[in-house]
């Protein structure tokens, strides 16, 4: 009897009995190393041509979107946000560089709100990690998203619907008076912004910065939603620089969150990343396109019910009783 | 090398048939008394007093399986024979085999949700030191019919008996009944992501000592080595075990991005930022390109 040793060579295993139900070799998968499971190509390239879809049509990152759909995909959330990120990267890159040539960057004051910027990741990614060892992380998450695009989605839907109501009993939609000056022009540290045509204080850009960083660290967004608003309504910075700028800001922040959350908790998956960027870019020149075709209110407003939407399925996962009450988790320090 | 096993299990089978013969000539009565003779199942409470004991050997399809980018789950097929087997044919049932496929031994972090403010909210935690990452077990009929609690659980064999110790932190600060609340959880909630499980007729005589079993790796069983025991039962009783392994490692390009990620992590990110910008850029101008 042969002791045991005996290998089948290259001879193709004998065919599978009625034994164990096995999965059929599905040919479109691909293994995710980092997020360590399977899923189908097609699958991912539909969701990022979708989110891609969305932010060209909208002109938004797509961020908040990505995260959470990745986390329904059942990717790791703490993989779910370092890989958005890096996507994150390569679809804020285009914009950035197209604006910088039309001259529609502040340099200078992009340095400052990504110096802000730095410090809110470093912070943003100490507290992923110190949440994901308490094993807290998930449920944080889901109540960043809840509150952010709650917020935003209501603020959206009712200002969209008020345009186009005005807009339908023939008001003209009044434009936003602007102060001429707020307590944001009475800090110290005051800095000259040329291209802004600004003369403020260096703290507002560093706190707005700084807080966007923070949101990029932990939800794997690009926050254009919160600079561009405290851009134009706290700072003042002209519309035309205003997209520009945060674009500029959220290129270099993502860069550094990717790098920050790769080297401290290694949650960042290539492979998975590379799909989502290639369906991202083809979606987002789809929805540019499309987008051309709709008007700004009606945008908004379909932007806003999509928001609205996300925000009701995440909370609806914190409030009704979960069927199982256990979860399952790598213990900390384990990879 | 499969006609090597064919050719040992037809000499085995040469011996079987013609041992009865011989005897019913009345020839070589005397030596035929004393050499193995084969029973029908129908007697086998009949000591086999003179007959060599029954050894089981076994091994596996694949000893090594790649984890590549095309990986979505493989099959183990552990496929063994009895030697000194008096079973006489596939079907009659006269022994049972186990087969367990066992991944390595890893600290597992349980976590309980509770209620809290009007939010589901993990409120308790539970660290075990050991369980397996992945646990299959296969067998002829189910477990229960063949072999006692006390027996299955010596052997690690059925989900029951799957090792899992508690870390000495945790074990103190629960009672008893949560401790069993929390294993329970762990086996419900690996069988649901089909990493434990159970095939009560798993395994098949494909001959009078050859038998198979097929076992089915999901996607995501943890990379590392695997252990594939095979038990021999007879009436309840163990008559014989083997042991083999099997390597479950990544290969190709997923197993330099993962030796990347968590060796050089602060390179891999900025790796993951060149090629985002590569992407982004490169994109942008063949949509421009073919834009204008």
């Amino acid at each position: 009897m042969p002791s045991g040793s005996f290998t089948f060579g290259d001879r193709p295993a004998p065919p599978a009995g009625p034994l164990f139900a096995h999965e059929p070799s599905r040919p479109m998968n691909i293994y995710l190393p980092i997020a360590e499971m399977s899923e189908s190509v097609l699958v991912l390239l539909g969701m990022g041509a979708a989110v891609g879809f969305l932010s060209g049509l909208f002109g938004v990152g797509g961020g908040f979107l990505i995260t959470p759909l990745l986390v329904f995909t059942g990717v790791p959330a703490p993989v779910a946000v370092g890989t958005s990120t890096a996507q994150l990267v390569a679809s804020s890159v285009s914009g950035a560089l197209a604006q910088y040539n039309r001259n529609n960057v502040d340099i200078k004051l992009g340095s400052v709100l990504l110096a802000g910027g730095v410090v809110g990741t470093l912070i943003g990614v100490e507290i992923v990690r110190i949440l994901r060892q308490a094993g807290q992380f998930e449920l944080f998450l889901a109540l960043c998203y809840v509150l952010f695009l709650g917020v935003i989605g209501t603020l959206m839907l009712i200002e969209s619907v008020q345009t186009v109501w005005k807009a339908r009993s023939g008001v003209a939609a009044s434009s936003r008076g602007r102060g001429e000056h707020s307590w944001v022009h009475g800090l110290p540290l005051k800095m000259r912004f040329h291209r802004s045509k600004l003369y403020i204080s260096a703290i507002p850009p560093l706190l707005i910065g700084a807080f966007v960083g923070f949101l990029a660290a932990i939800m794997g967004v690009g926050g254009g939603f919160v600079m561009v608003p405290a851009l134009i309504y706290l700072l003042r910075v002209p519309t035309n620089v205003v997209v520009g700028t945060s674009l500029f800001q959220t290129v270099f922040v993502a860069a550094a969150a990717t790098i920050l959350h790769a080297g401290t908790i290694s949650s960042v998956d290539l492979v998975l990343a590379a799909i989502l960027m290639v369906g991202g870019v083809i979606g987002a020149q789809l929805g540019a396109s499309a987008g051309s075709q709709l008007k700004g209110e009606q945008l908004r407003l379909l932007l806003a019910g999509i928001v609205l939407l996300v925000c009701v399925r995440l909370g609806w996962d914190l409030v009704v009783t979960p069927a199982e009450l256990y979860s399952l988790a790598q213990p900390a320090g384990a990879p | 090398m499969m006609r090597a096993v064919a050719l040992c299990v037809m000499s085995l089978v040469a011996i079987a048939v013609v041992a009865p013969v011989m005897a019913a000539d009345g020839a070589v009565v005397a030596q035929a008394a004393k050499k193995a003779k084969p029973r029908p199942a129908a007697v086998p409470q009949q000591p086999m007093s003179t007959s060599a004991p029954e050894r089981v050997e076994a091994d596996v399809s694949t000893r090594t399986i790649a984890i590549t980018s095309g990986y979505s789950g493989a099959e183990i097929l552990v496929f063994g024979a009895i030697e000194n087997s008096r079973q006489p044919s596939a079907e009659s049932g006269f022994y049972d085999v186990a087969v367990v496929i066992e991944g390595a031994p890893e600290p597992l972090m349980v976590r309980k949700k509770g209620r809290v403010a009007g939010l589901w909210v993990n409120t308790a935690t539970f660290n075990f030191n050991a369980v397996p990452s992945y646990y299959a077990v296969a067998s002829t009929r189910p477990l229960e019919e063949f072999a006692d609690a006390a027996l299955l659980d010596d052997n690690g064999l059925g989900l029951e008996a799957v090792r899992m110790s508690a870390a000495a932190d945790s074990a103190v600060r629960v009672s008893s009944e949560d401790l069993i609340a929390f294993k329970d959880a762990v086996r419900r909630l690996k069988q649901s992501a089909d990493l434990f499980k159970r095939a009560d007729y798993g395994v098949i005589f494909t001959g009078r000592s050859l038998f198979r079993a097929t076992i089915a790796l999901p996607a995501t069983v943890p990379v590392g080595p695997l252990t594939a025991r095979v038990f021999l039962f007879h009436e309840g009783k163990l008559l014989s075990k083997y042991q083999a392994r099997v390597v479950l490692e990544r290969e190709g390009i997923e197993r330099w991005l993962y030796a990347f990620a968590f060796e050089r992590p602060f390179l891999y990110g900025i790796a993951a930022v060149l090629l985002a910008l590569a992407t982004g850029l490169i994109a942008s101008a063949a949509f421009r390109r073919r834009g204008t």
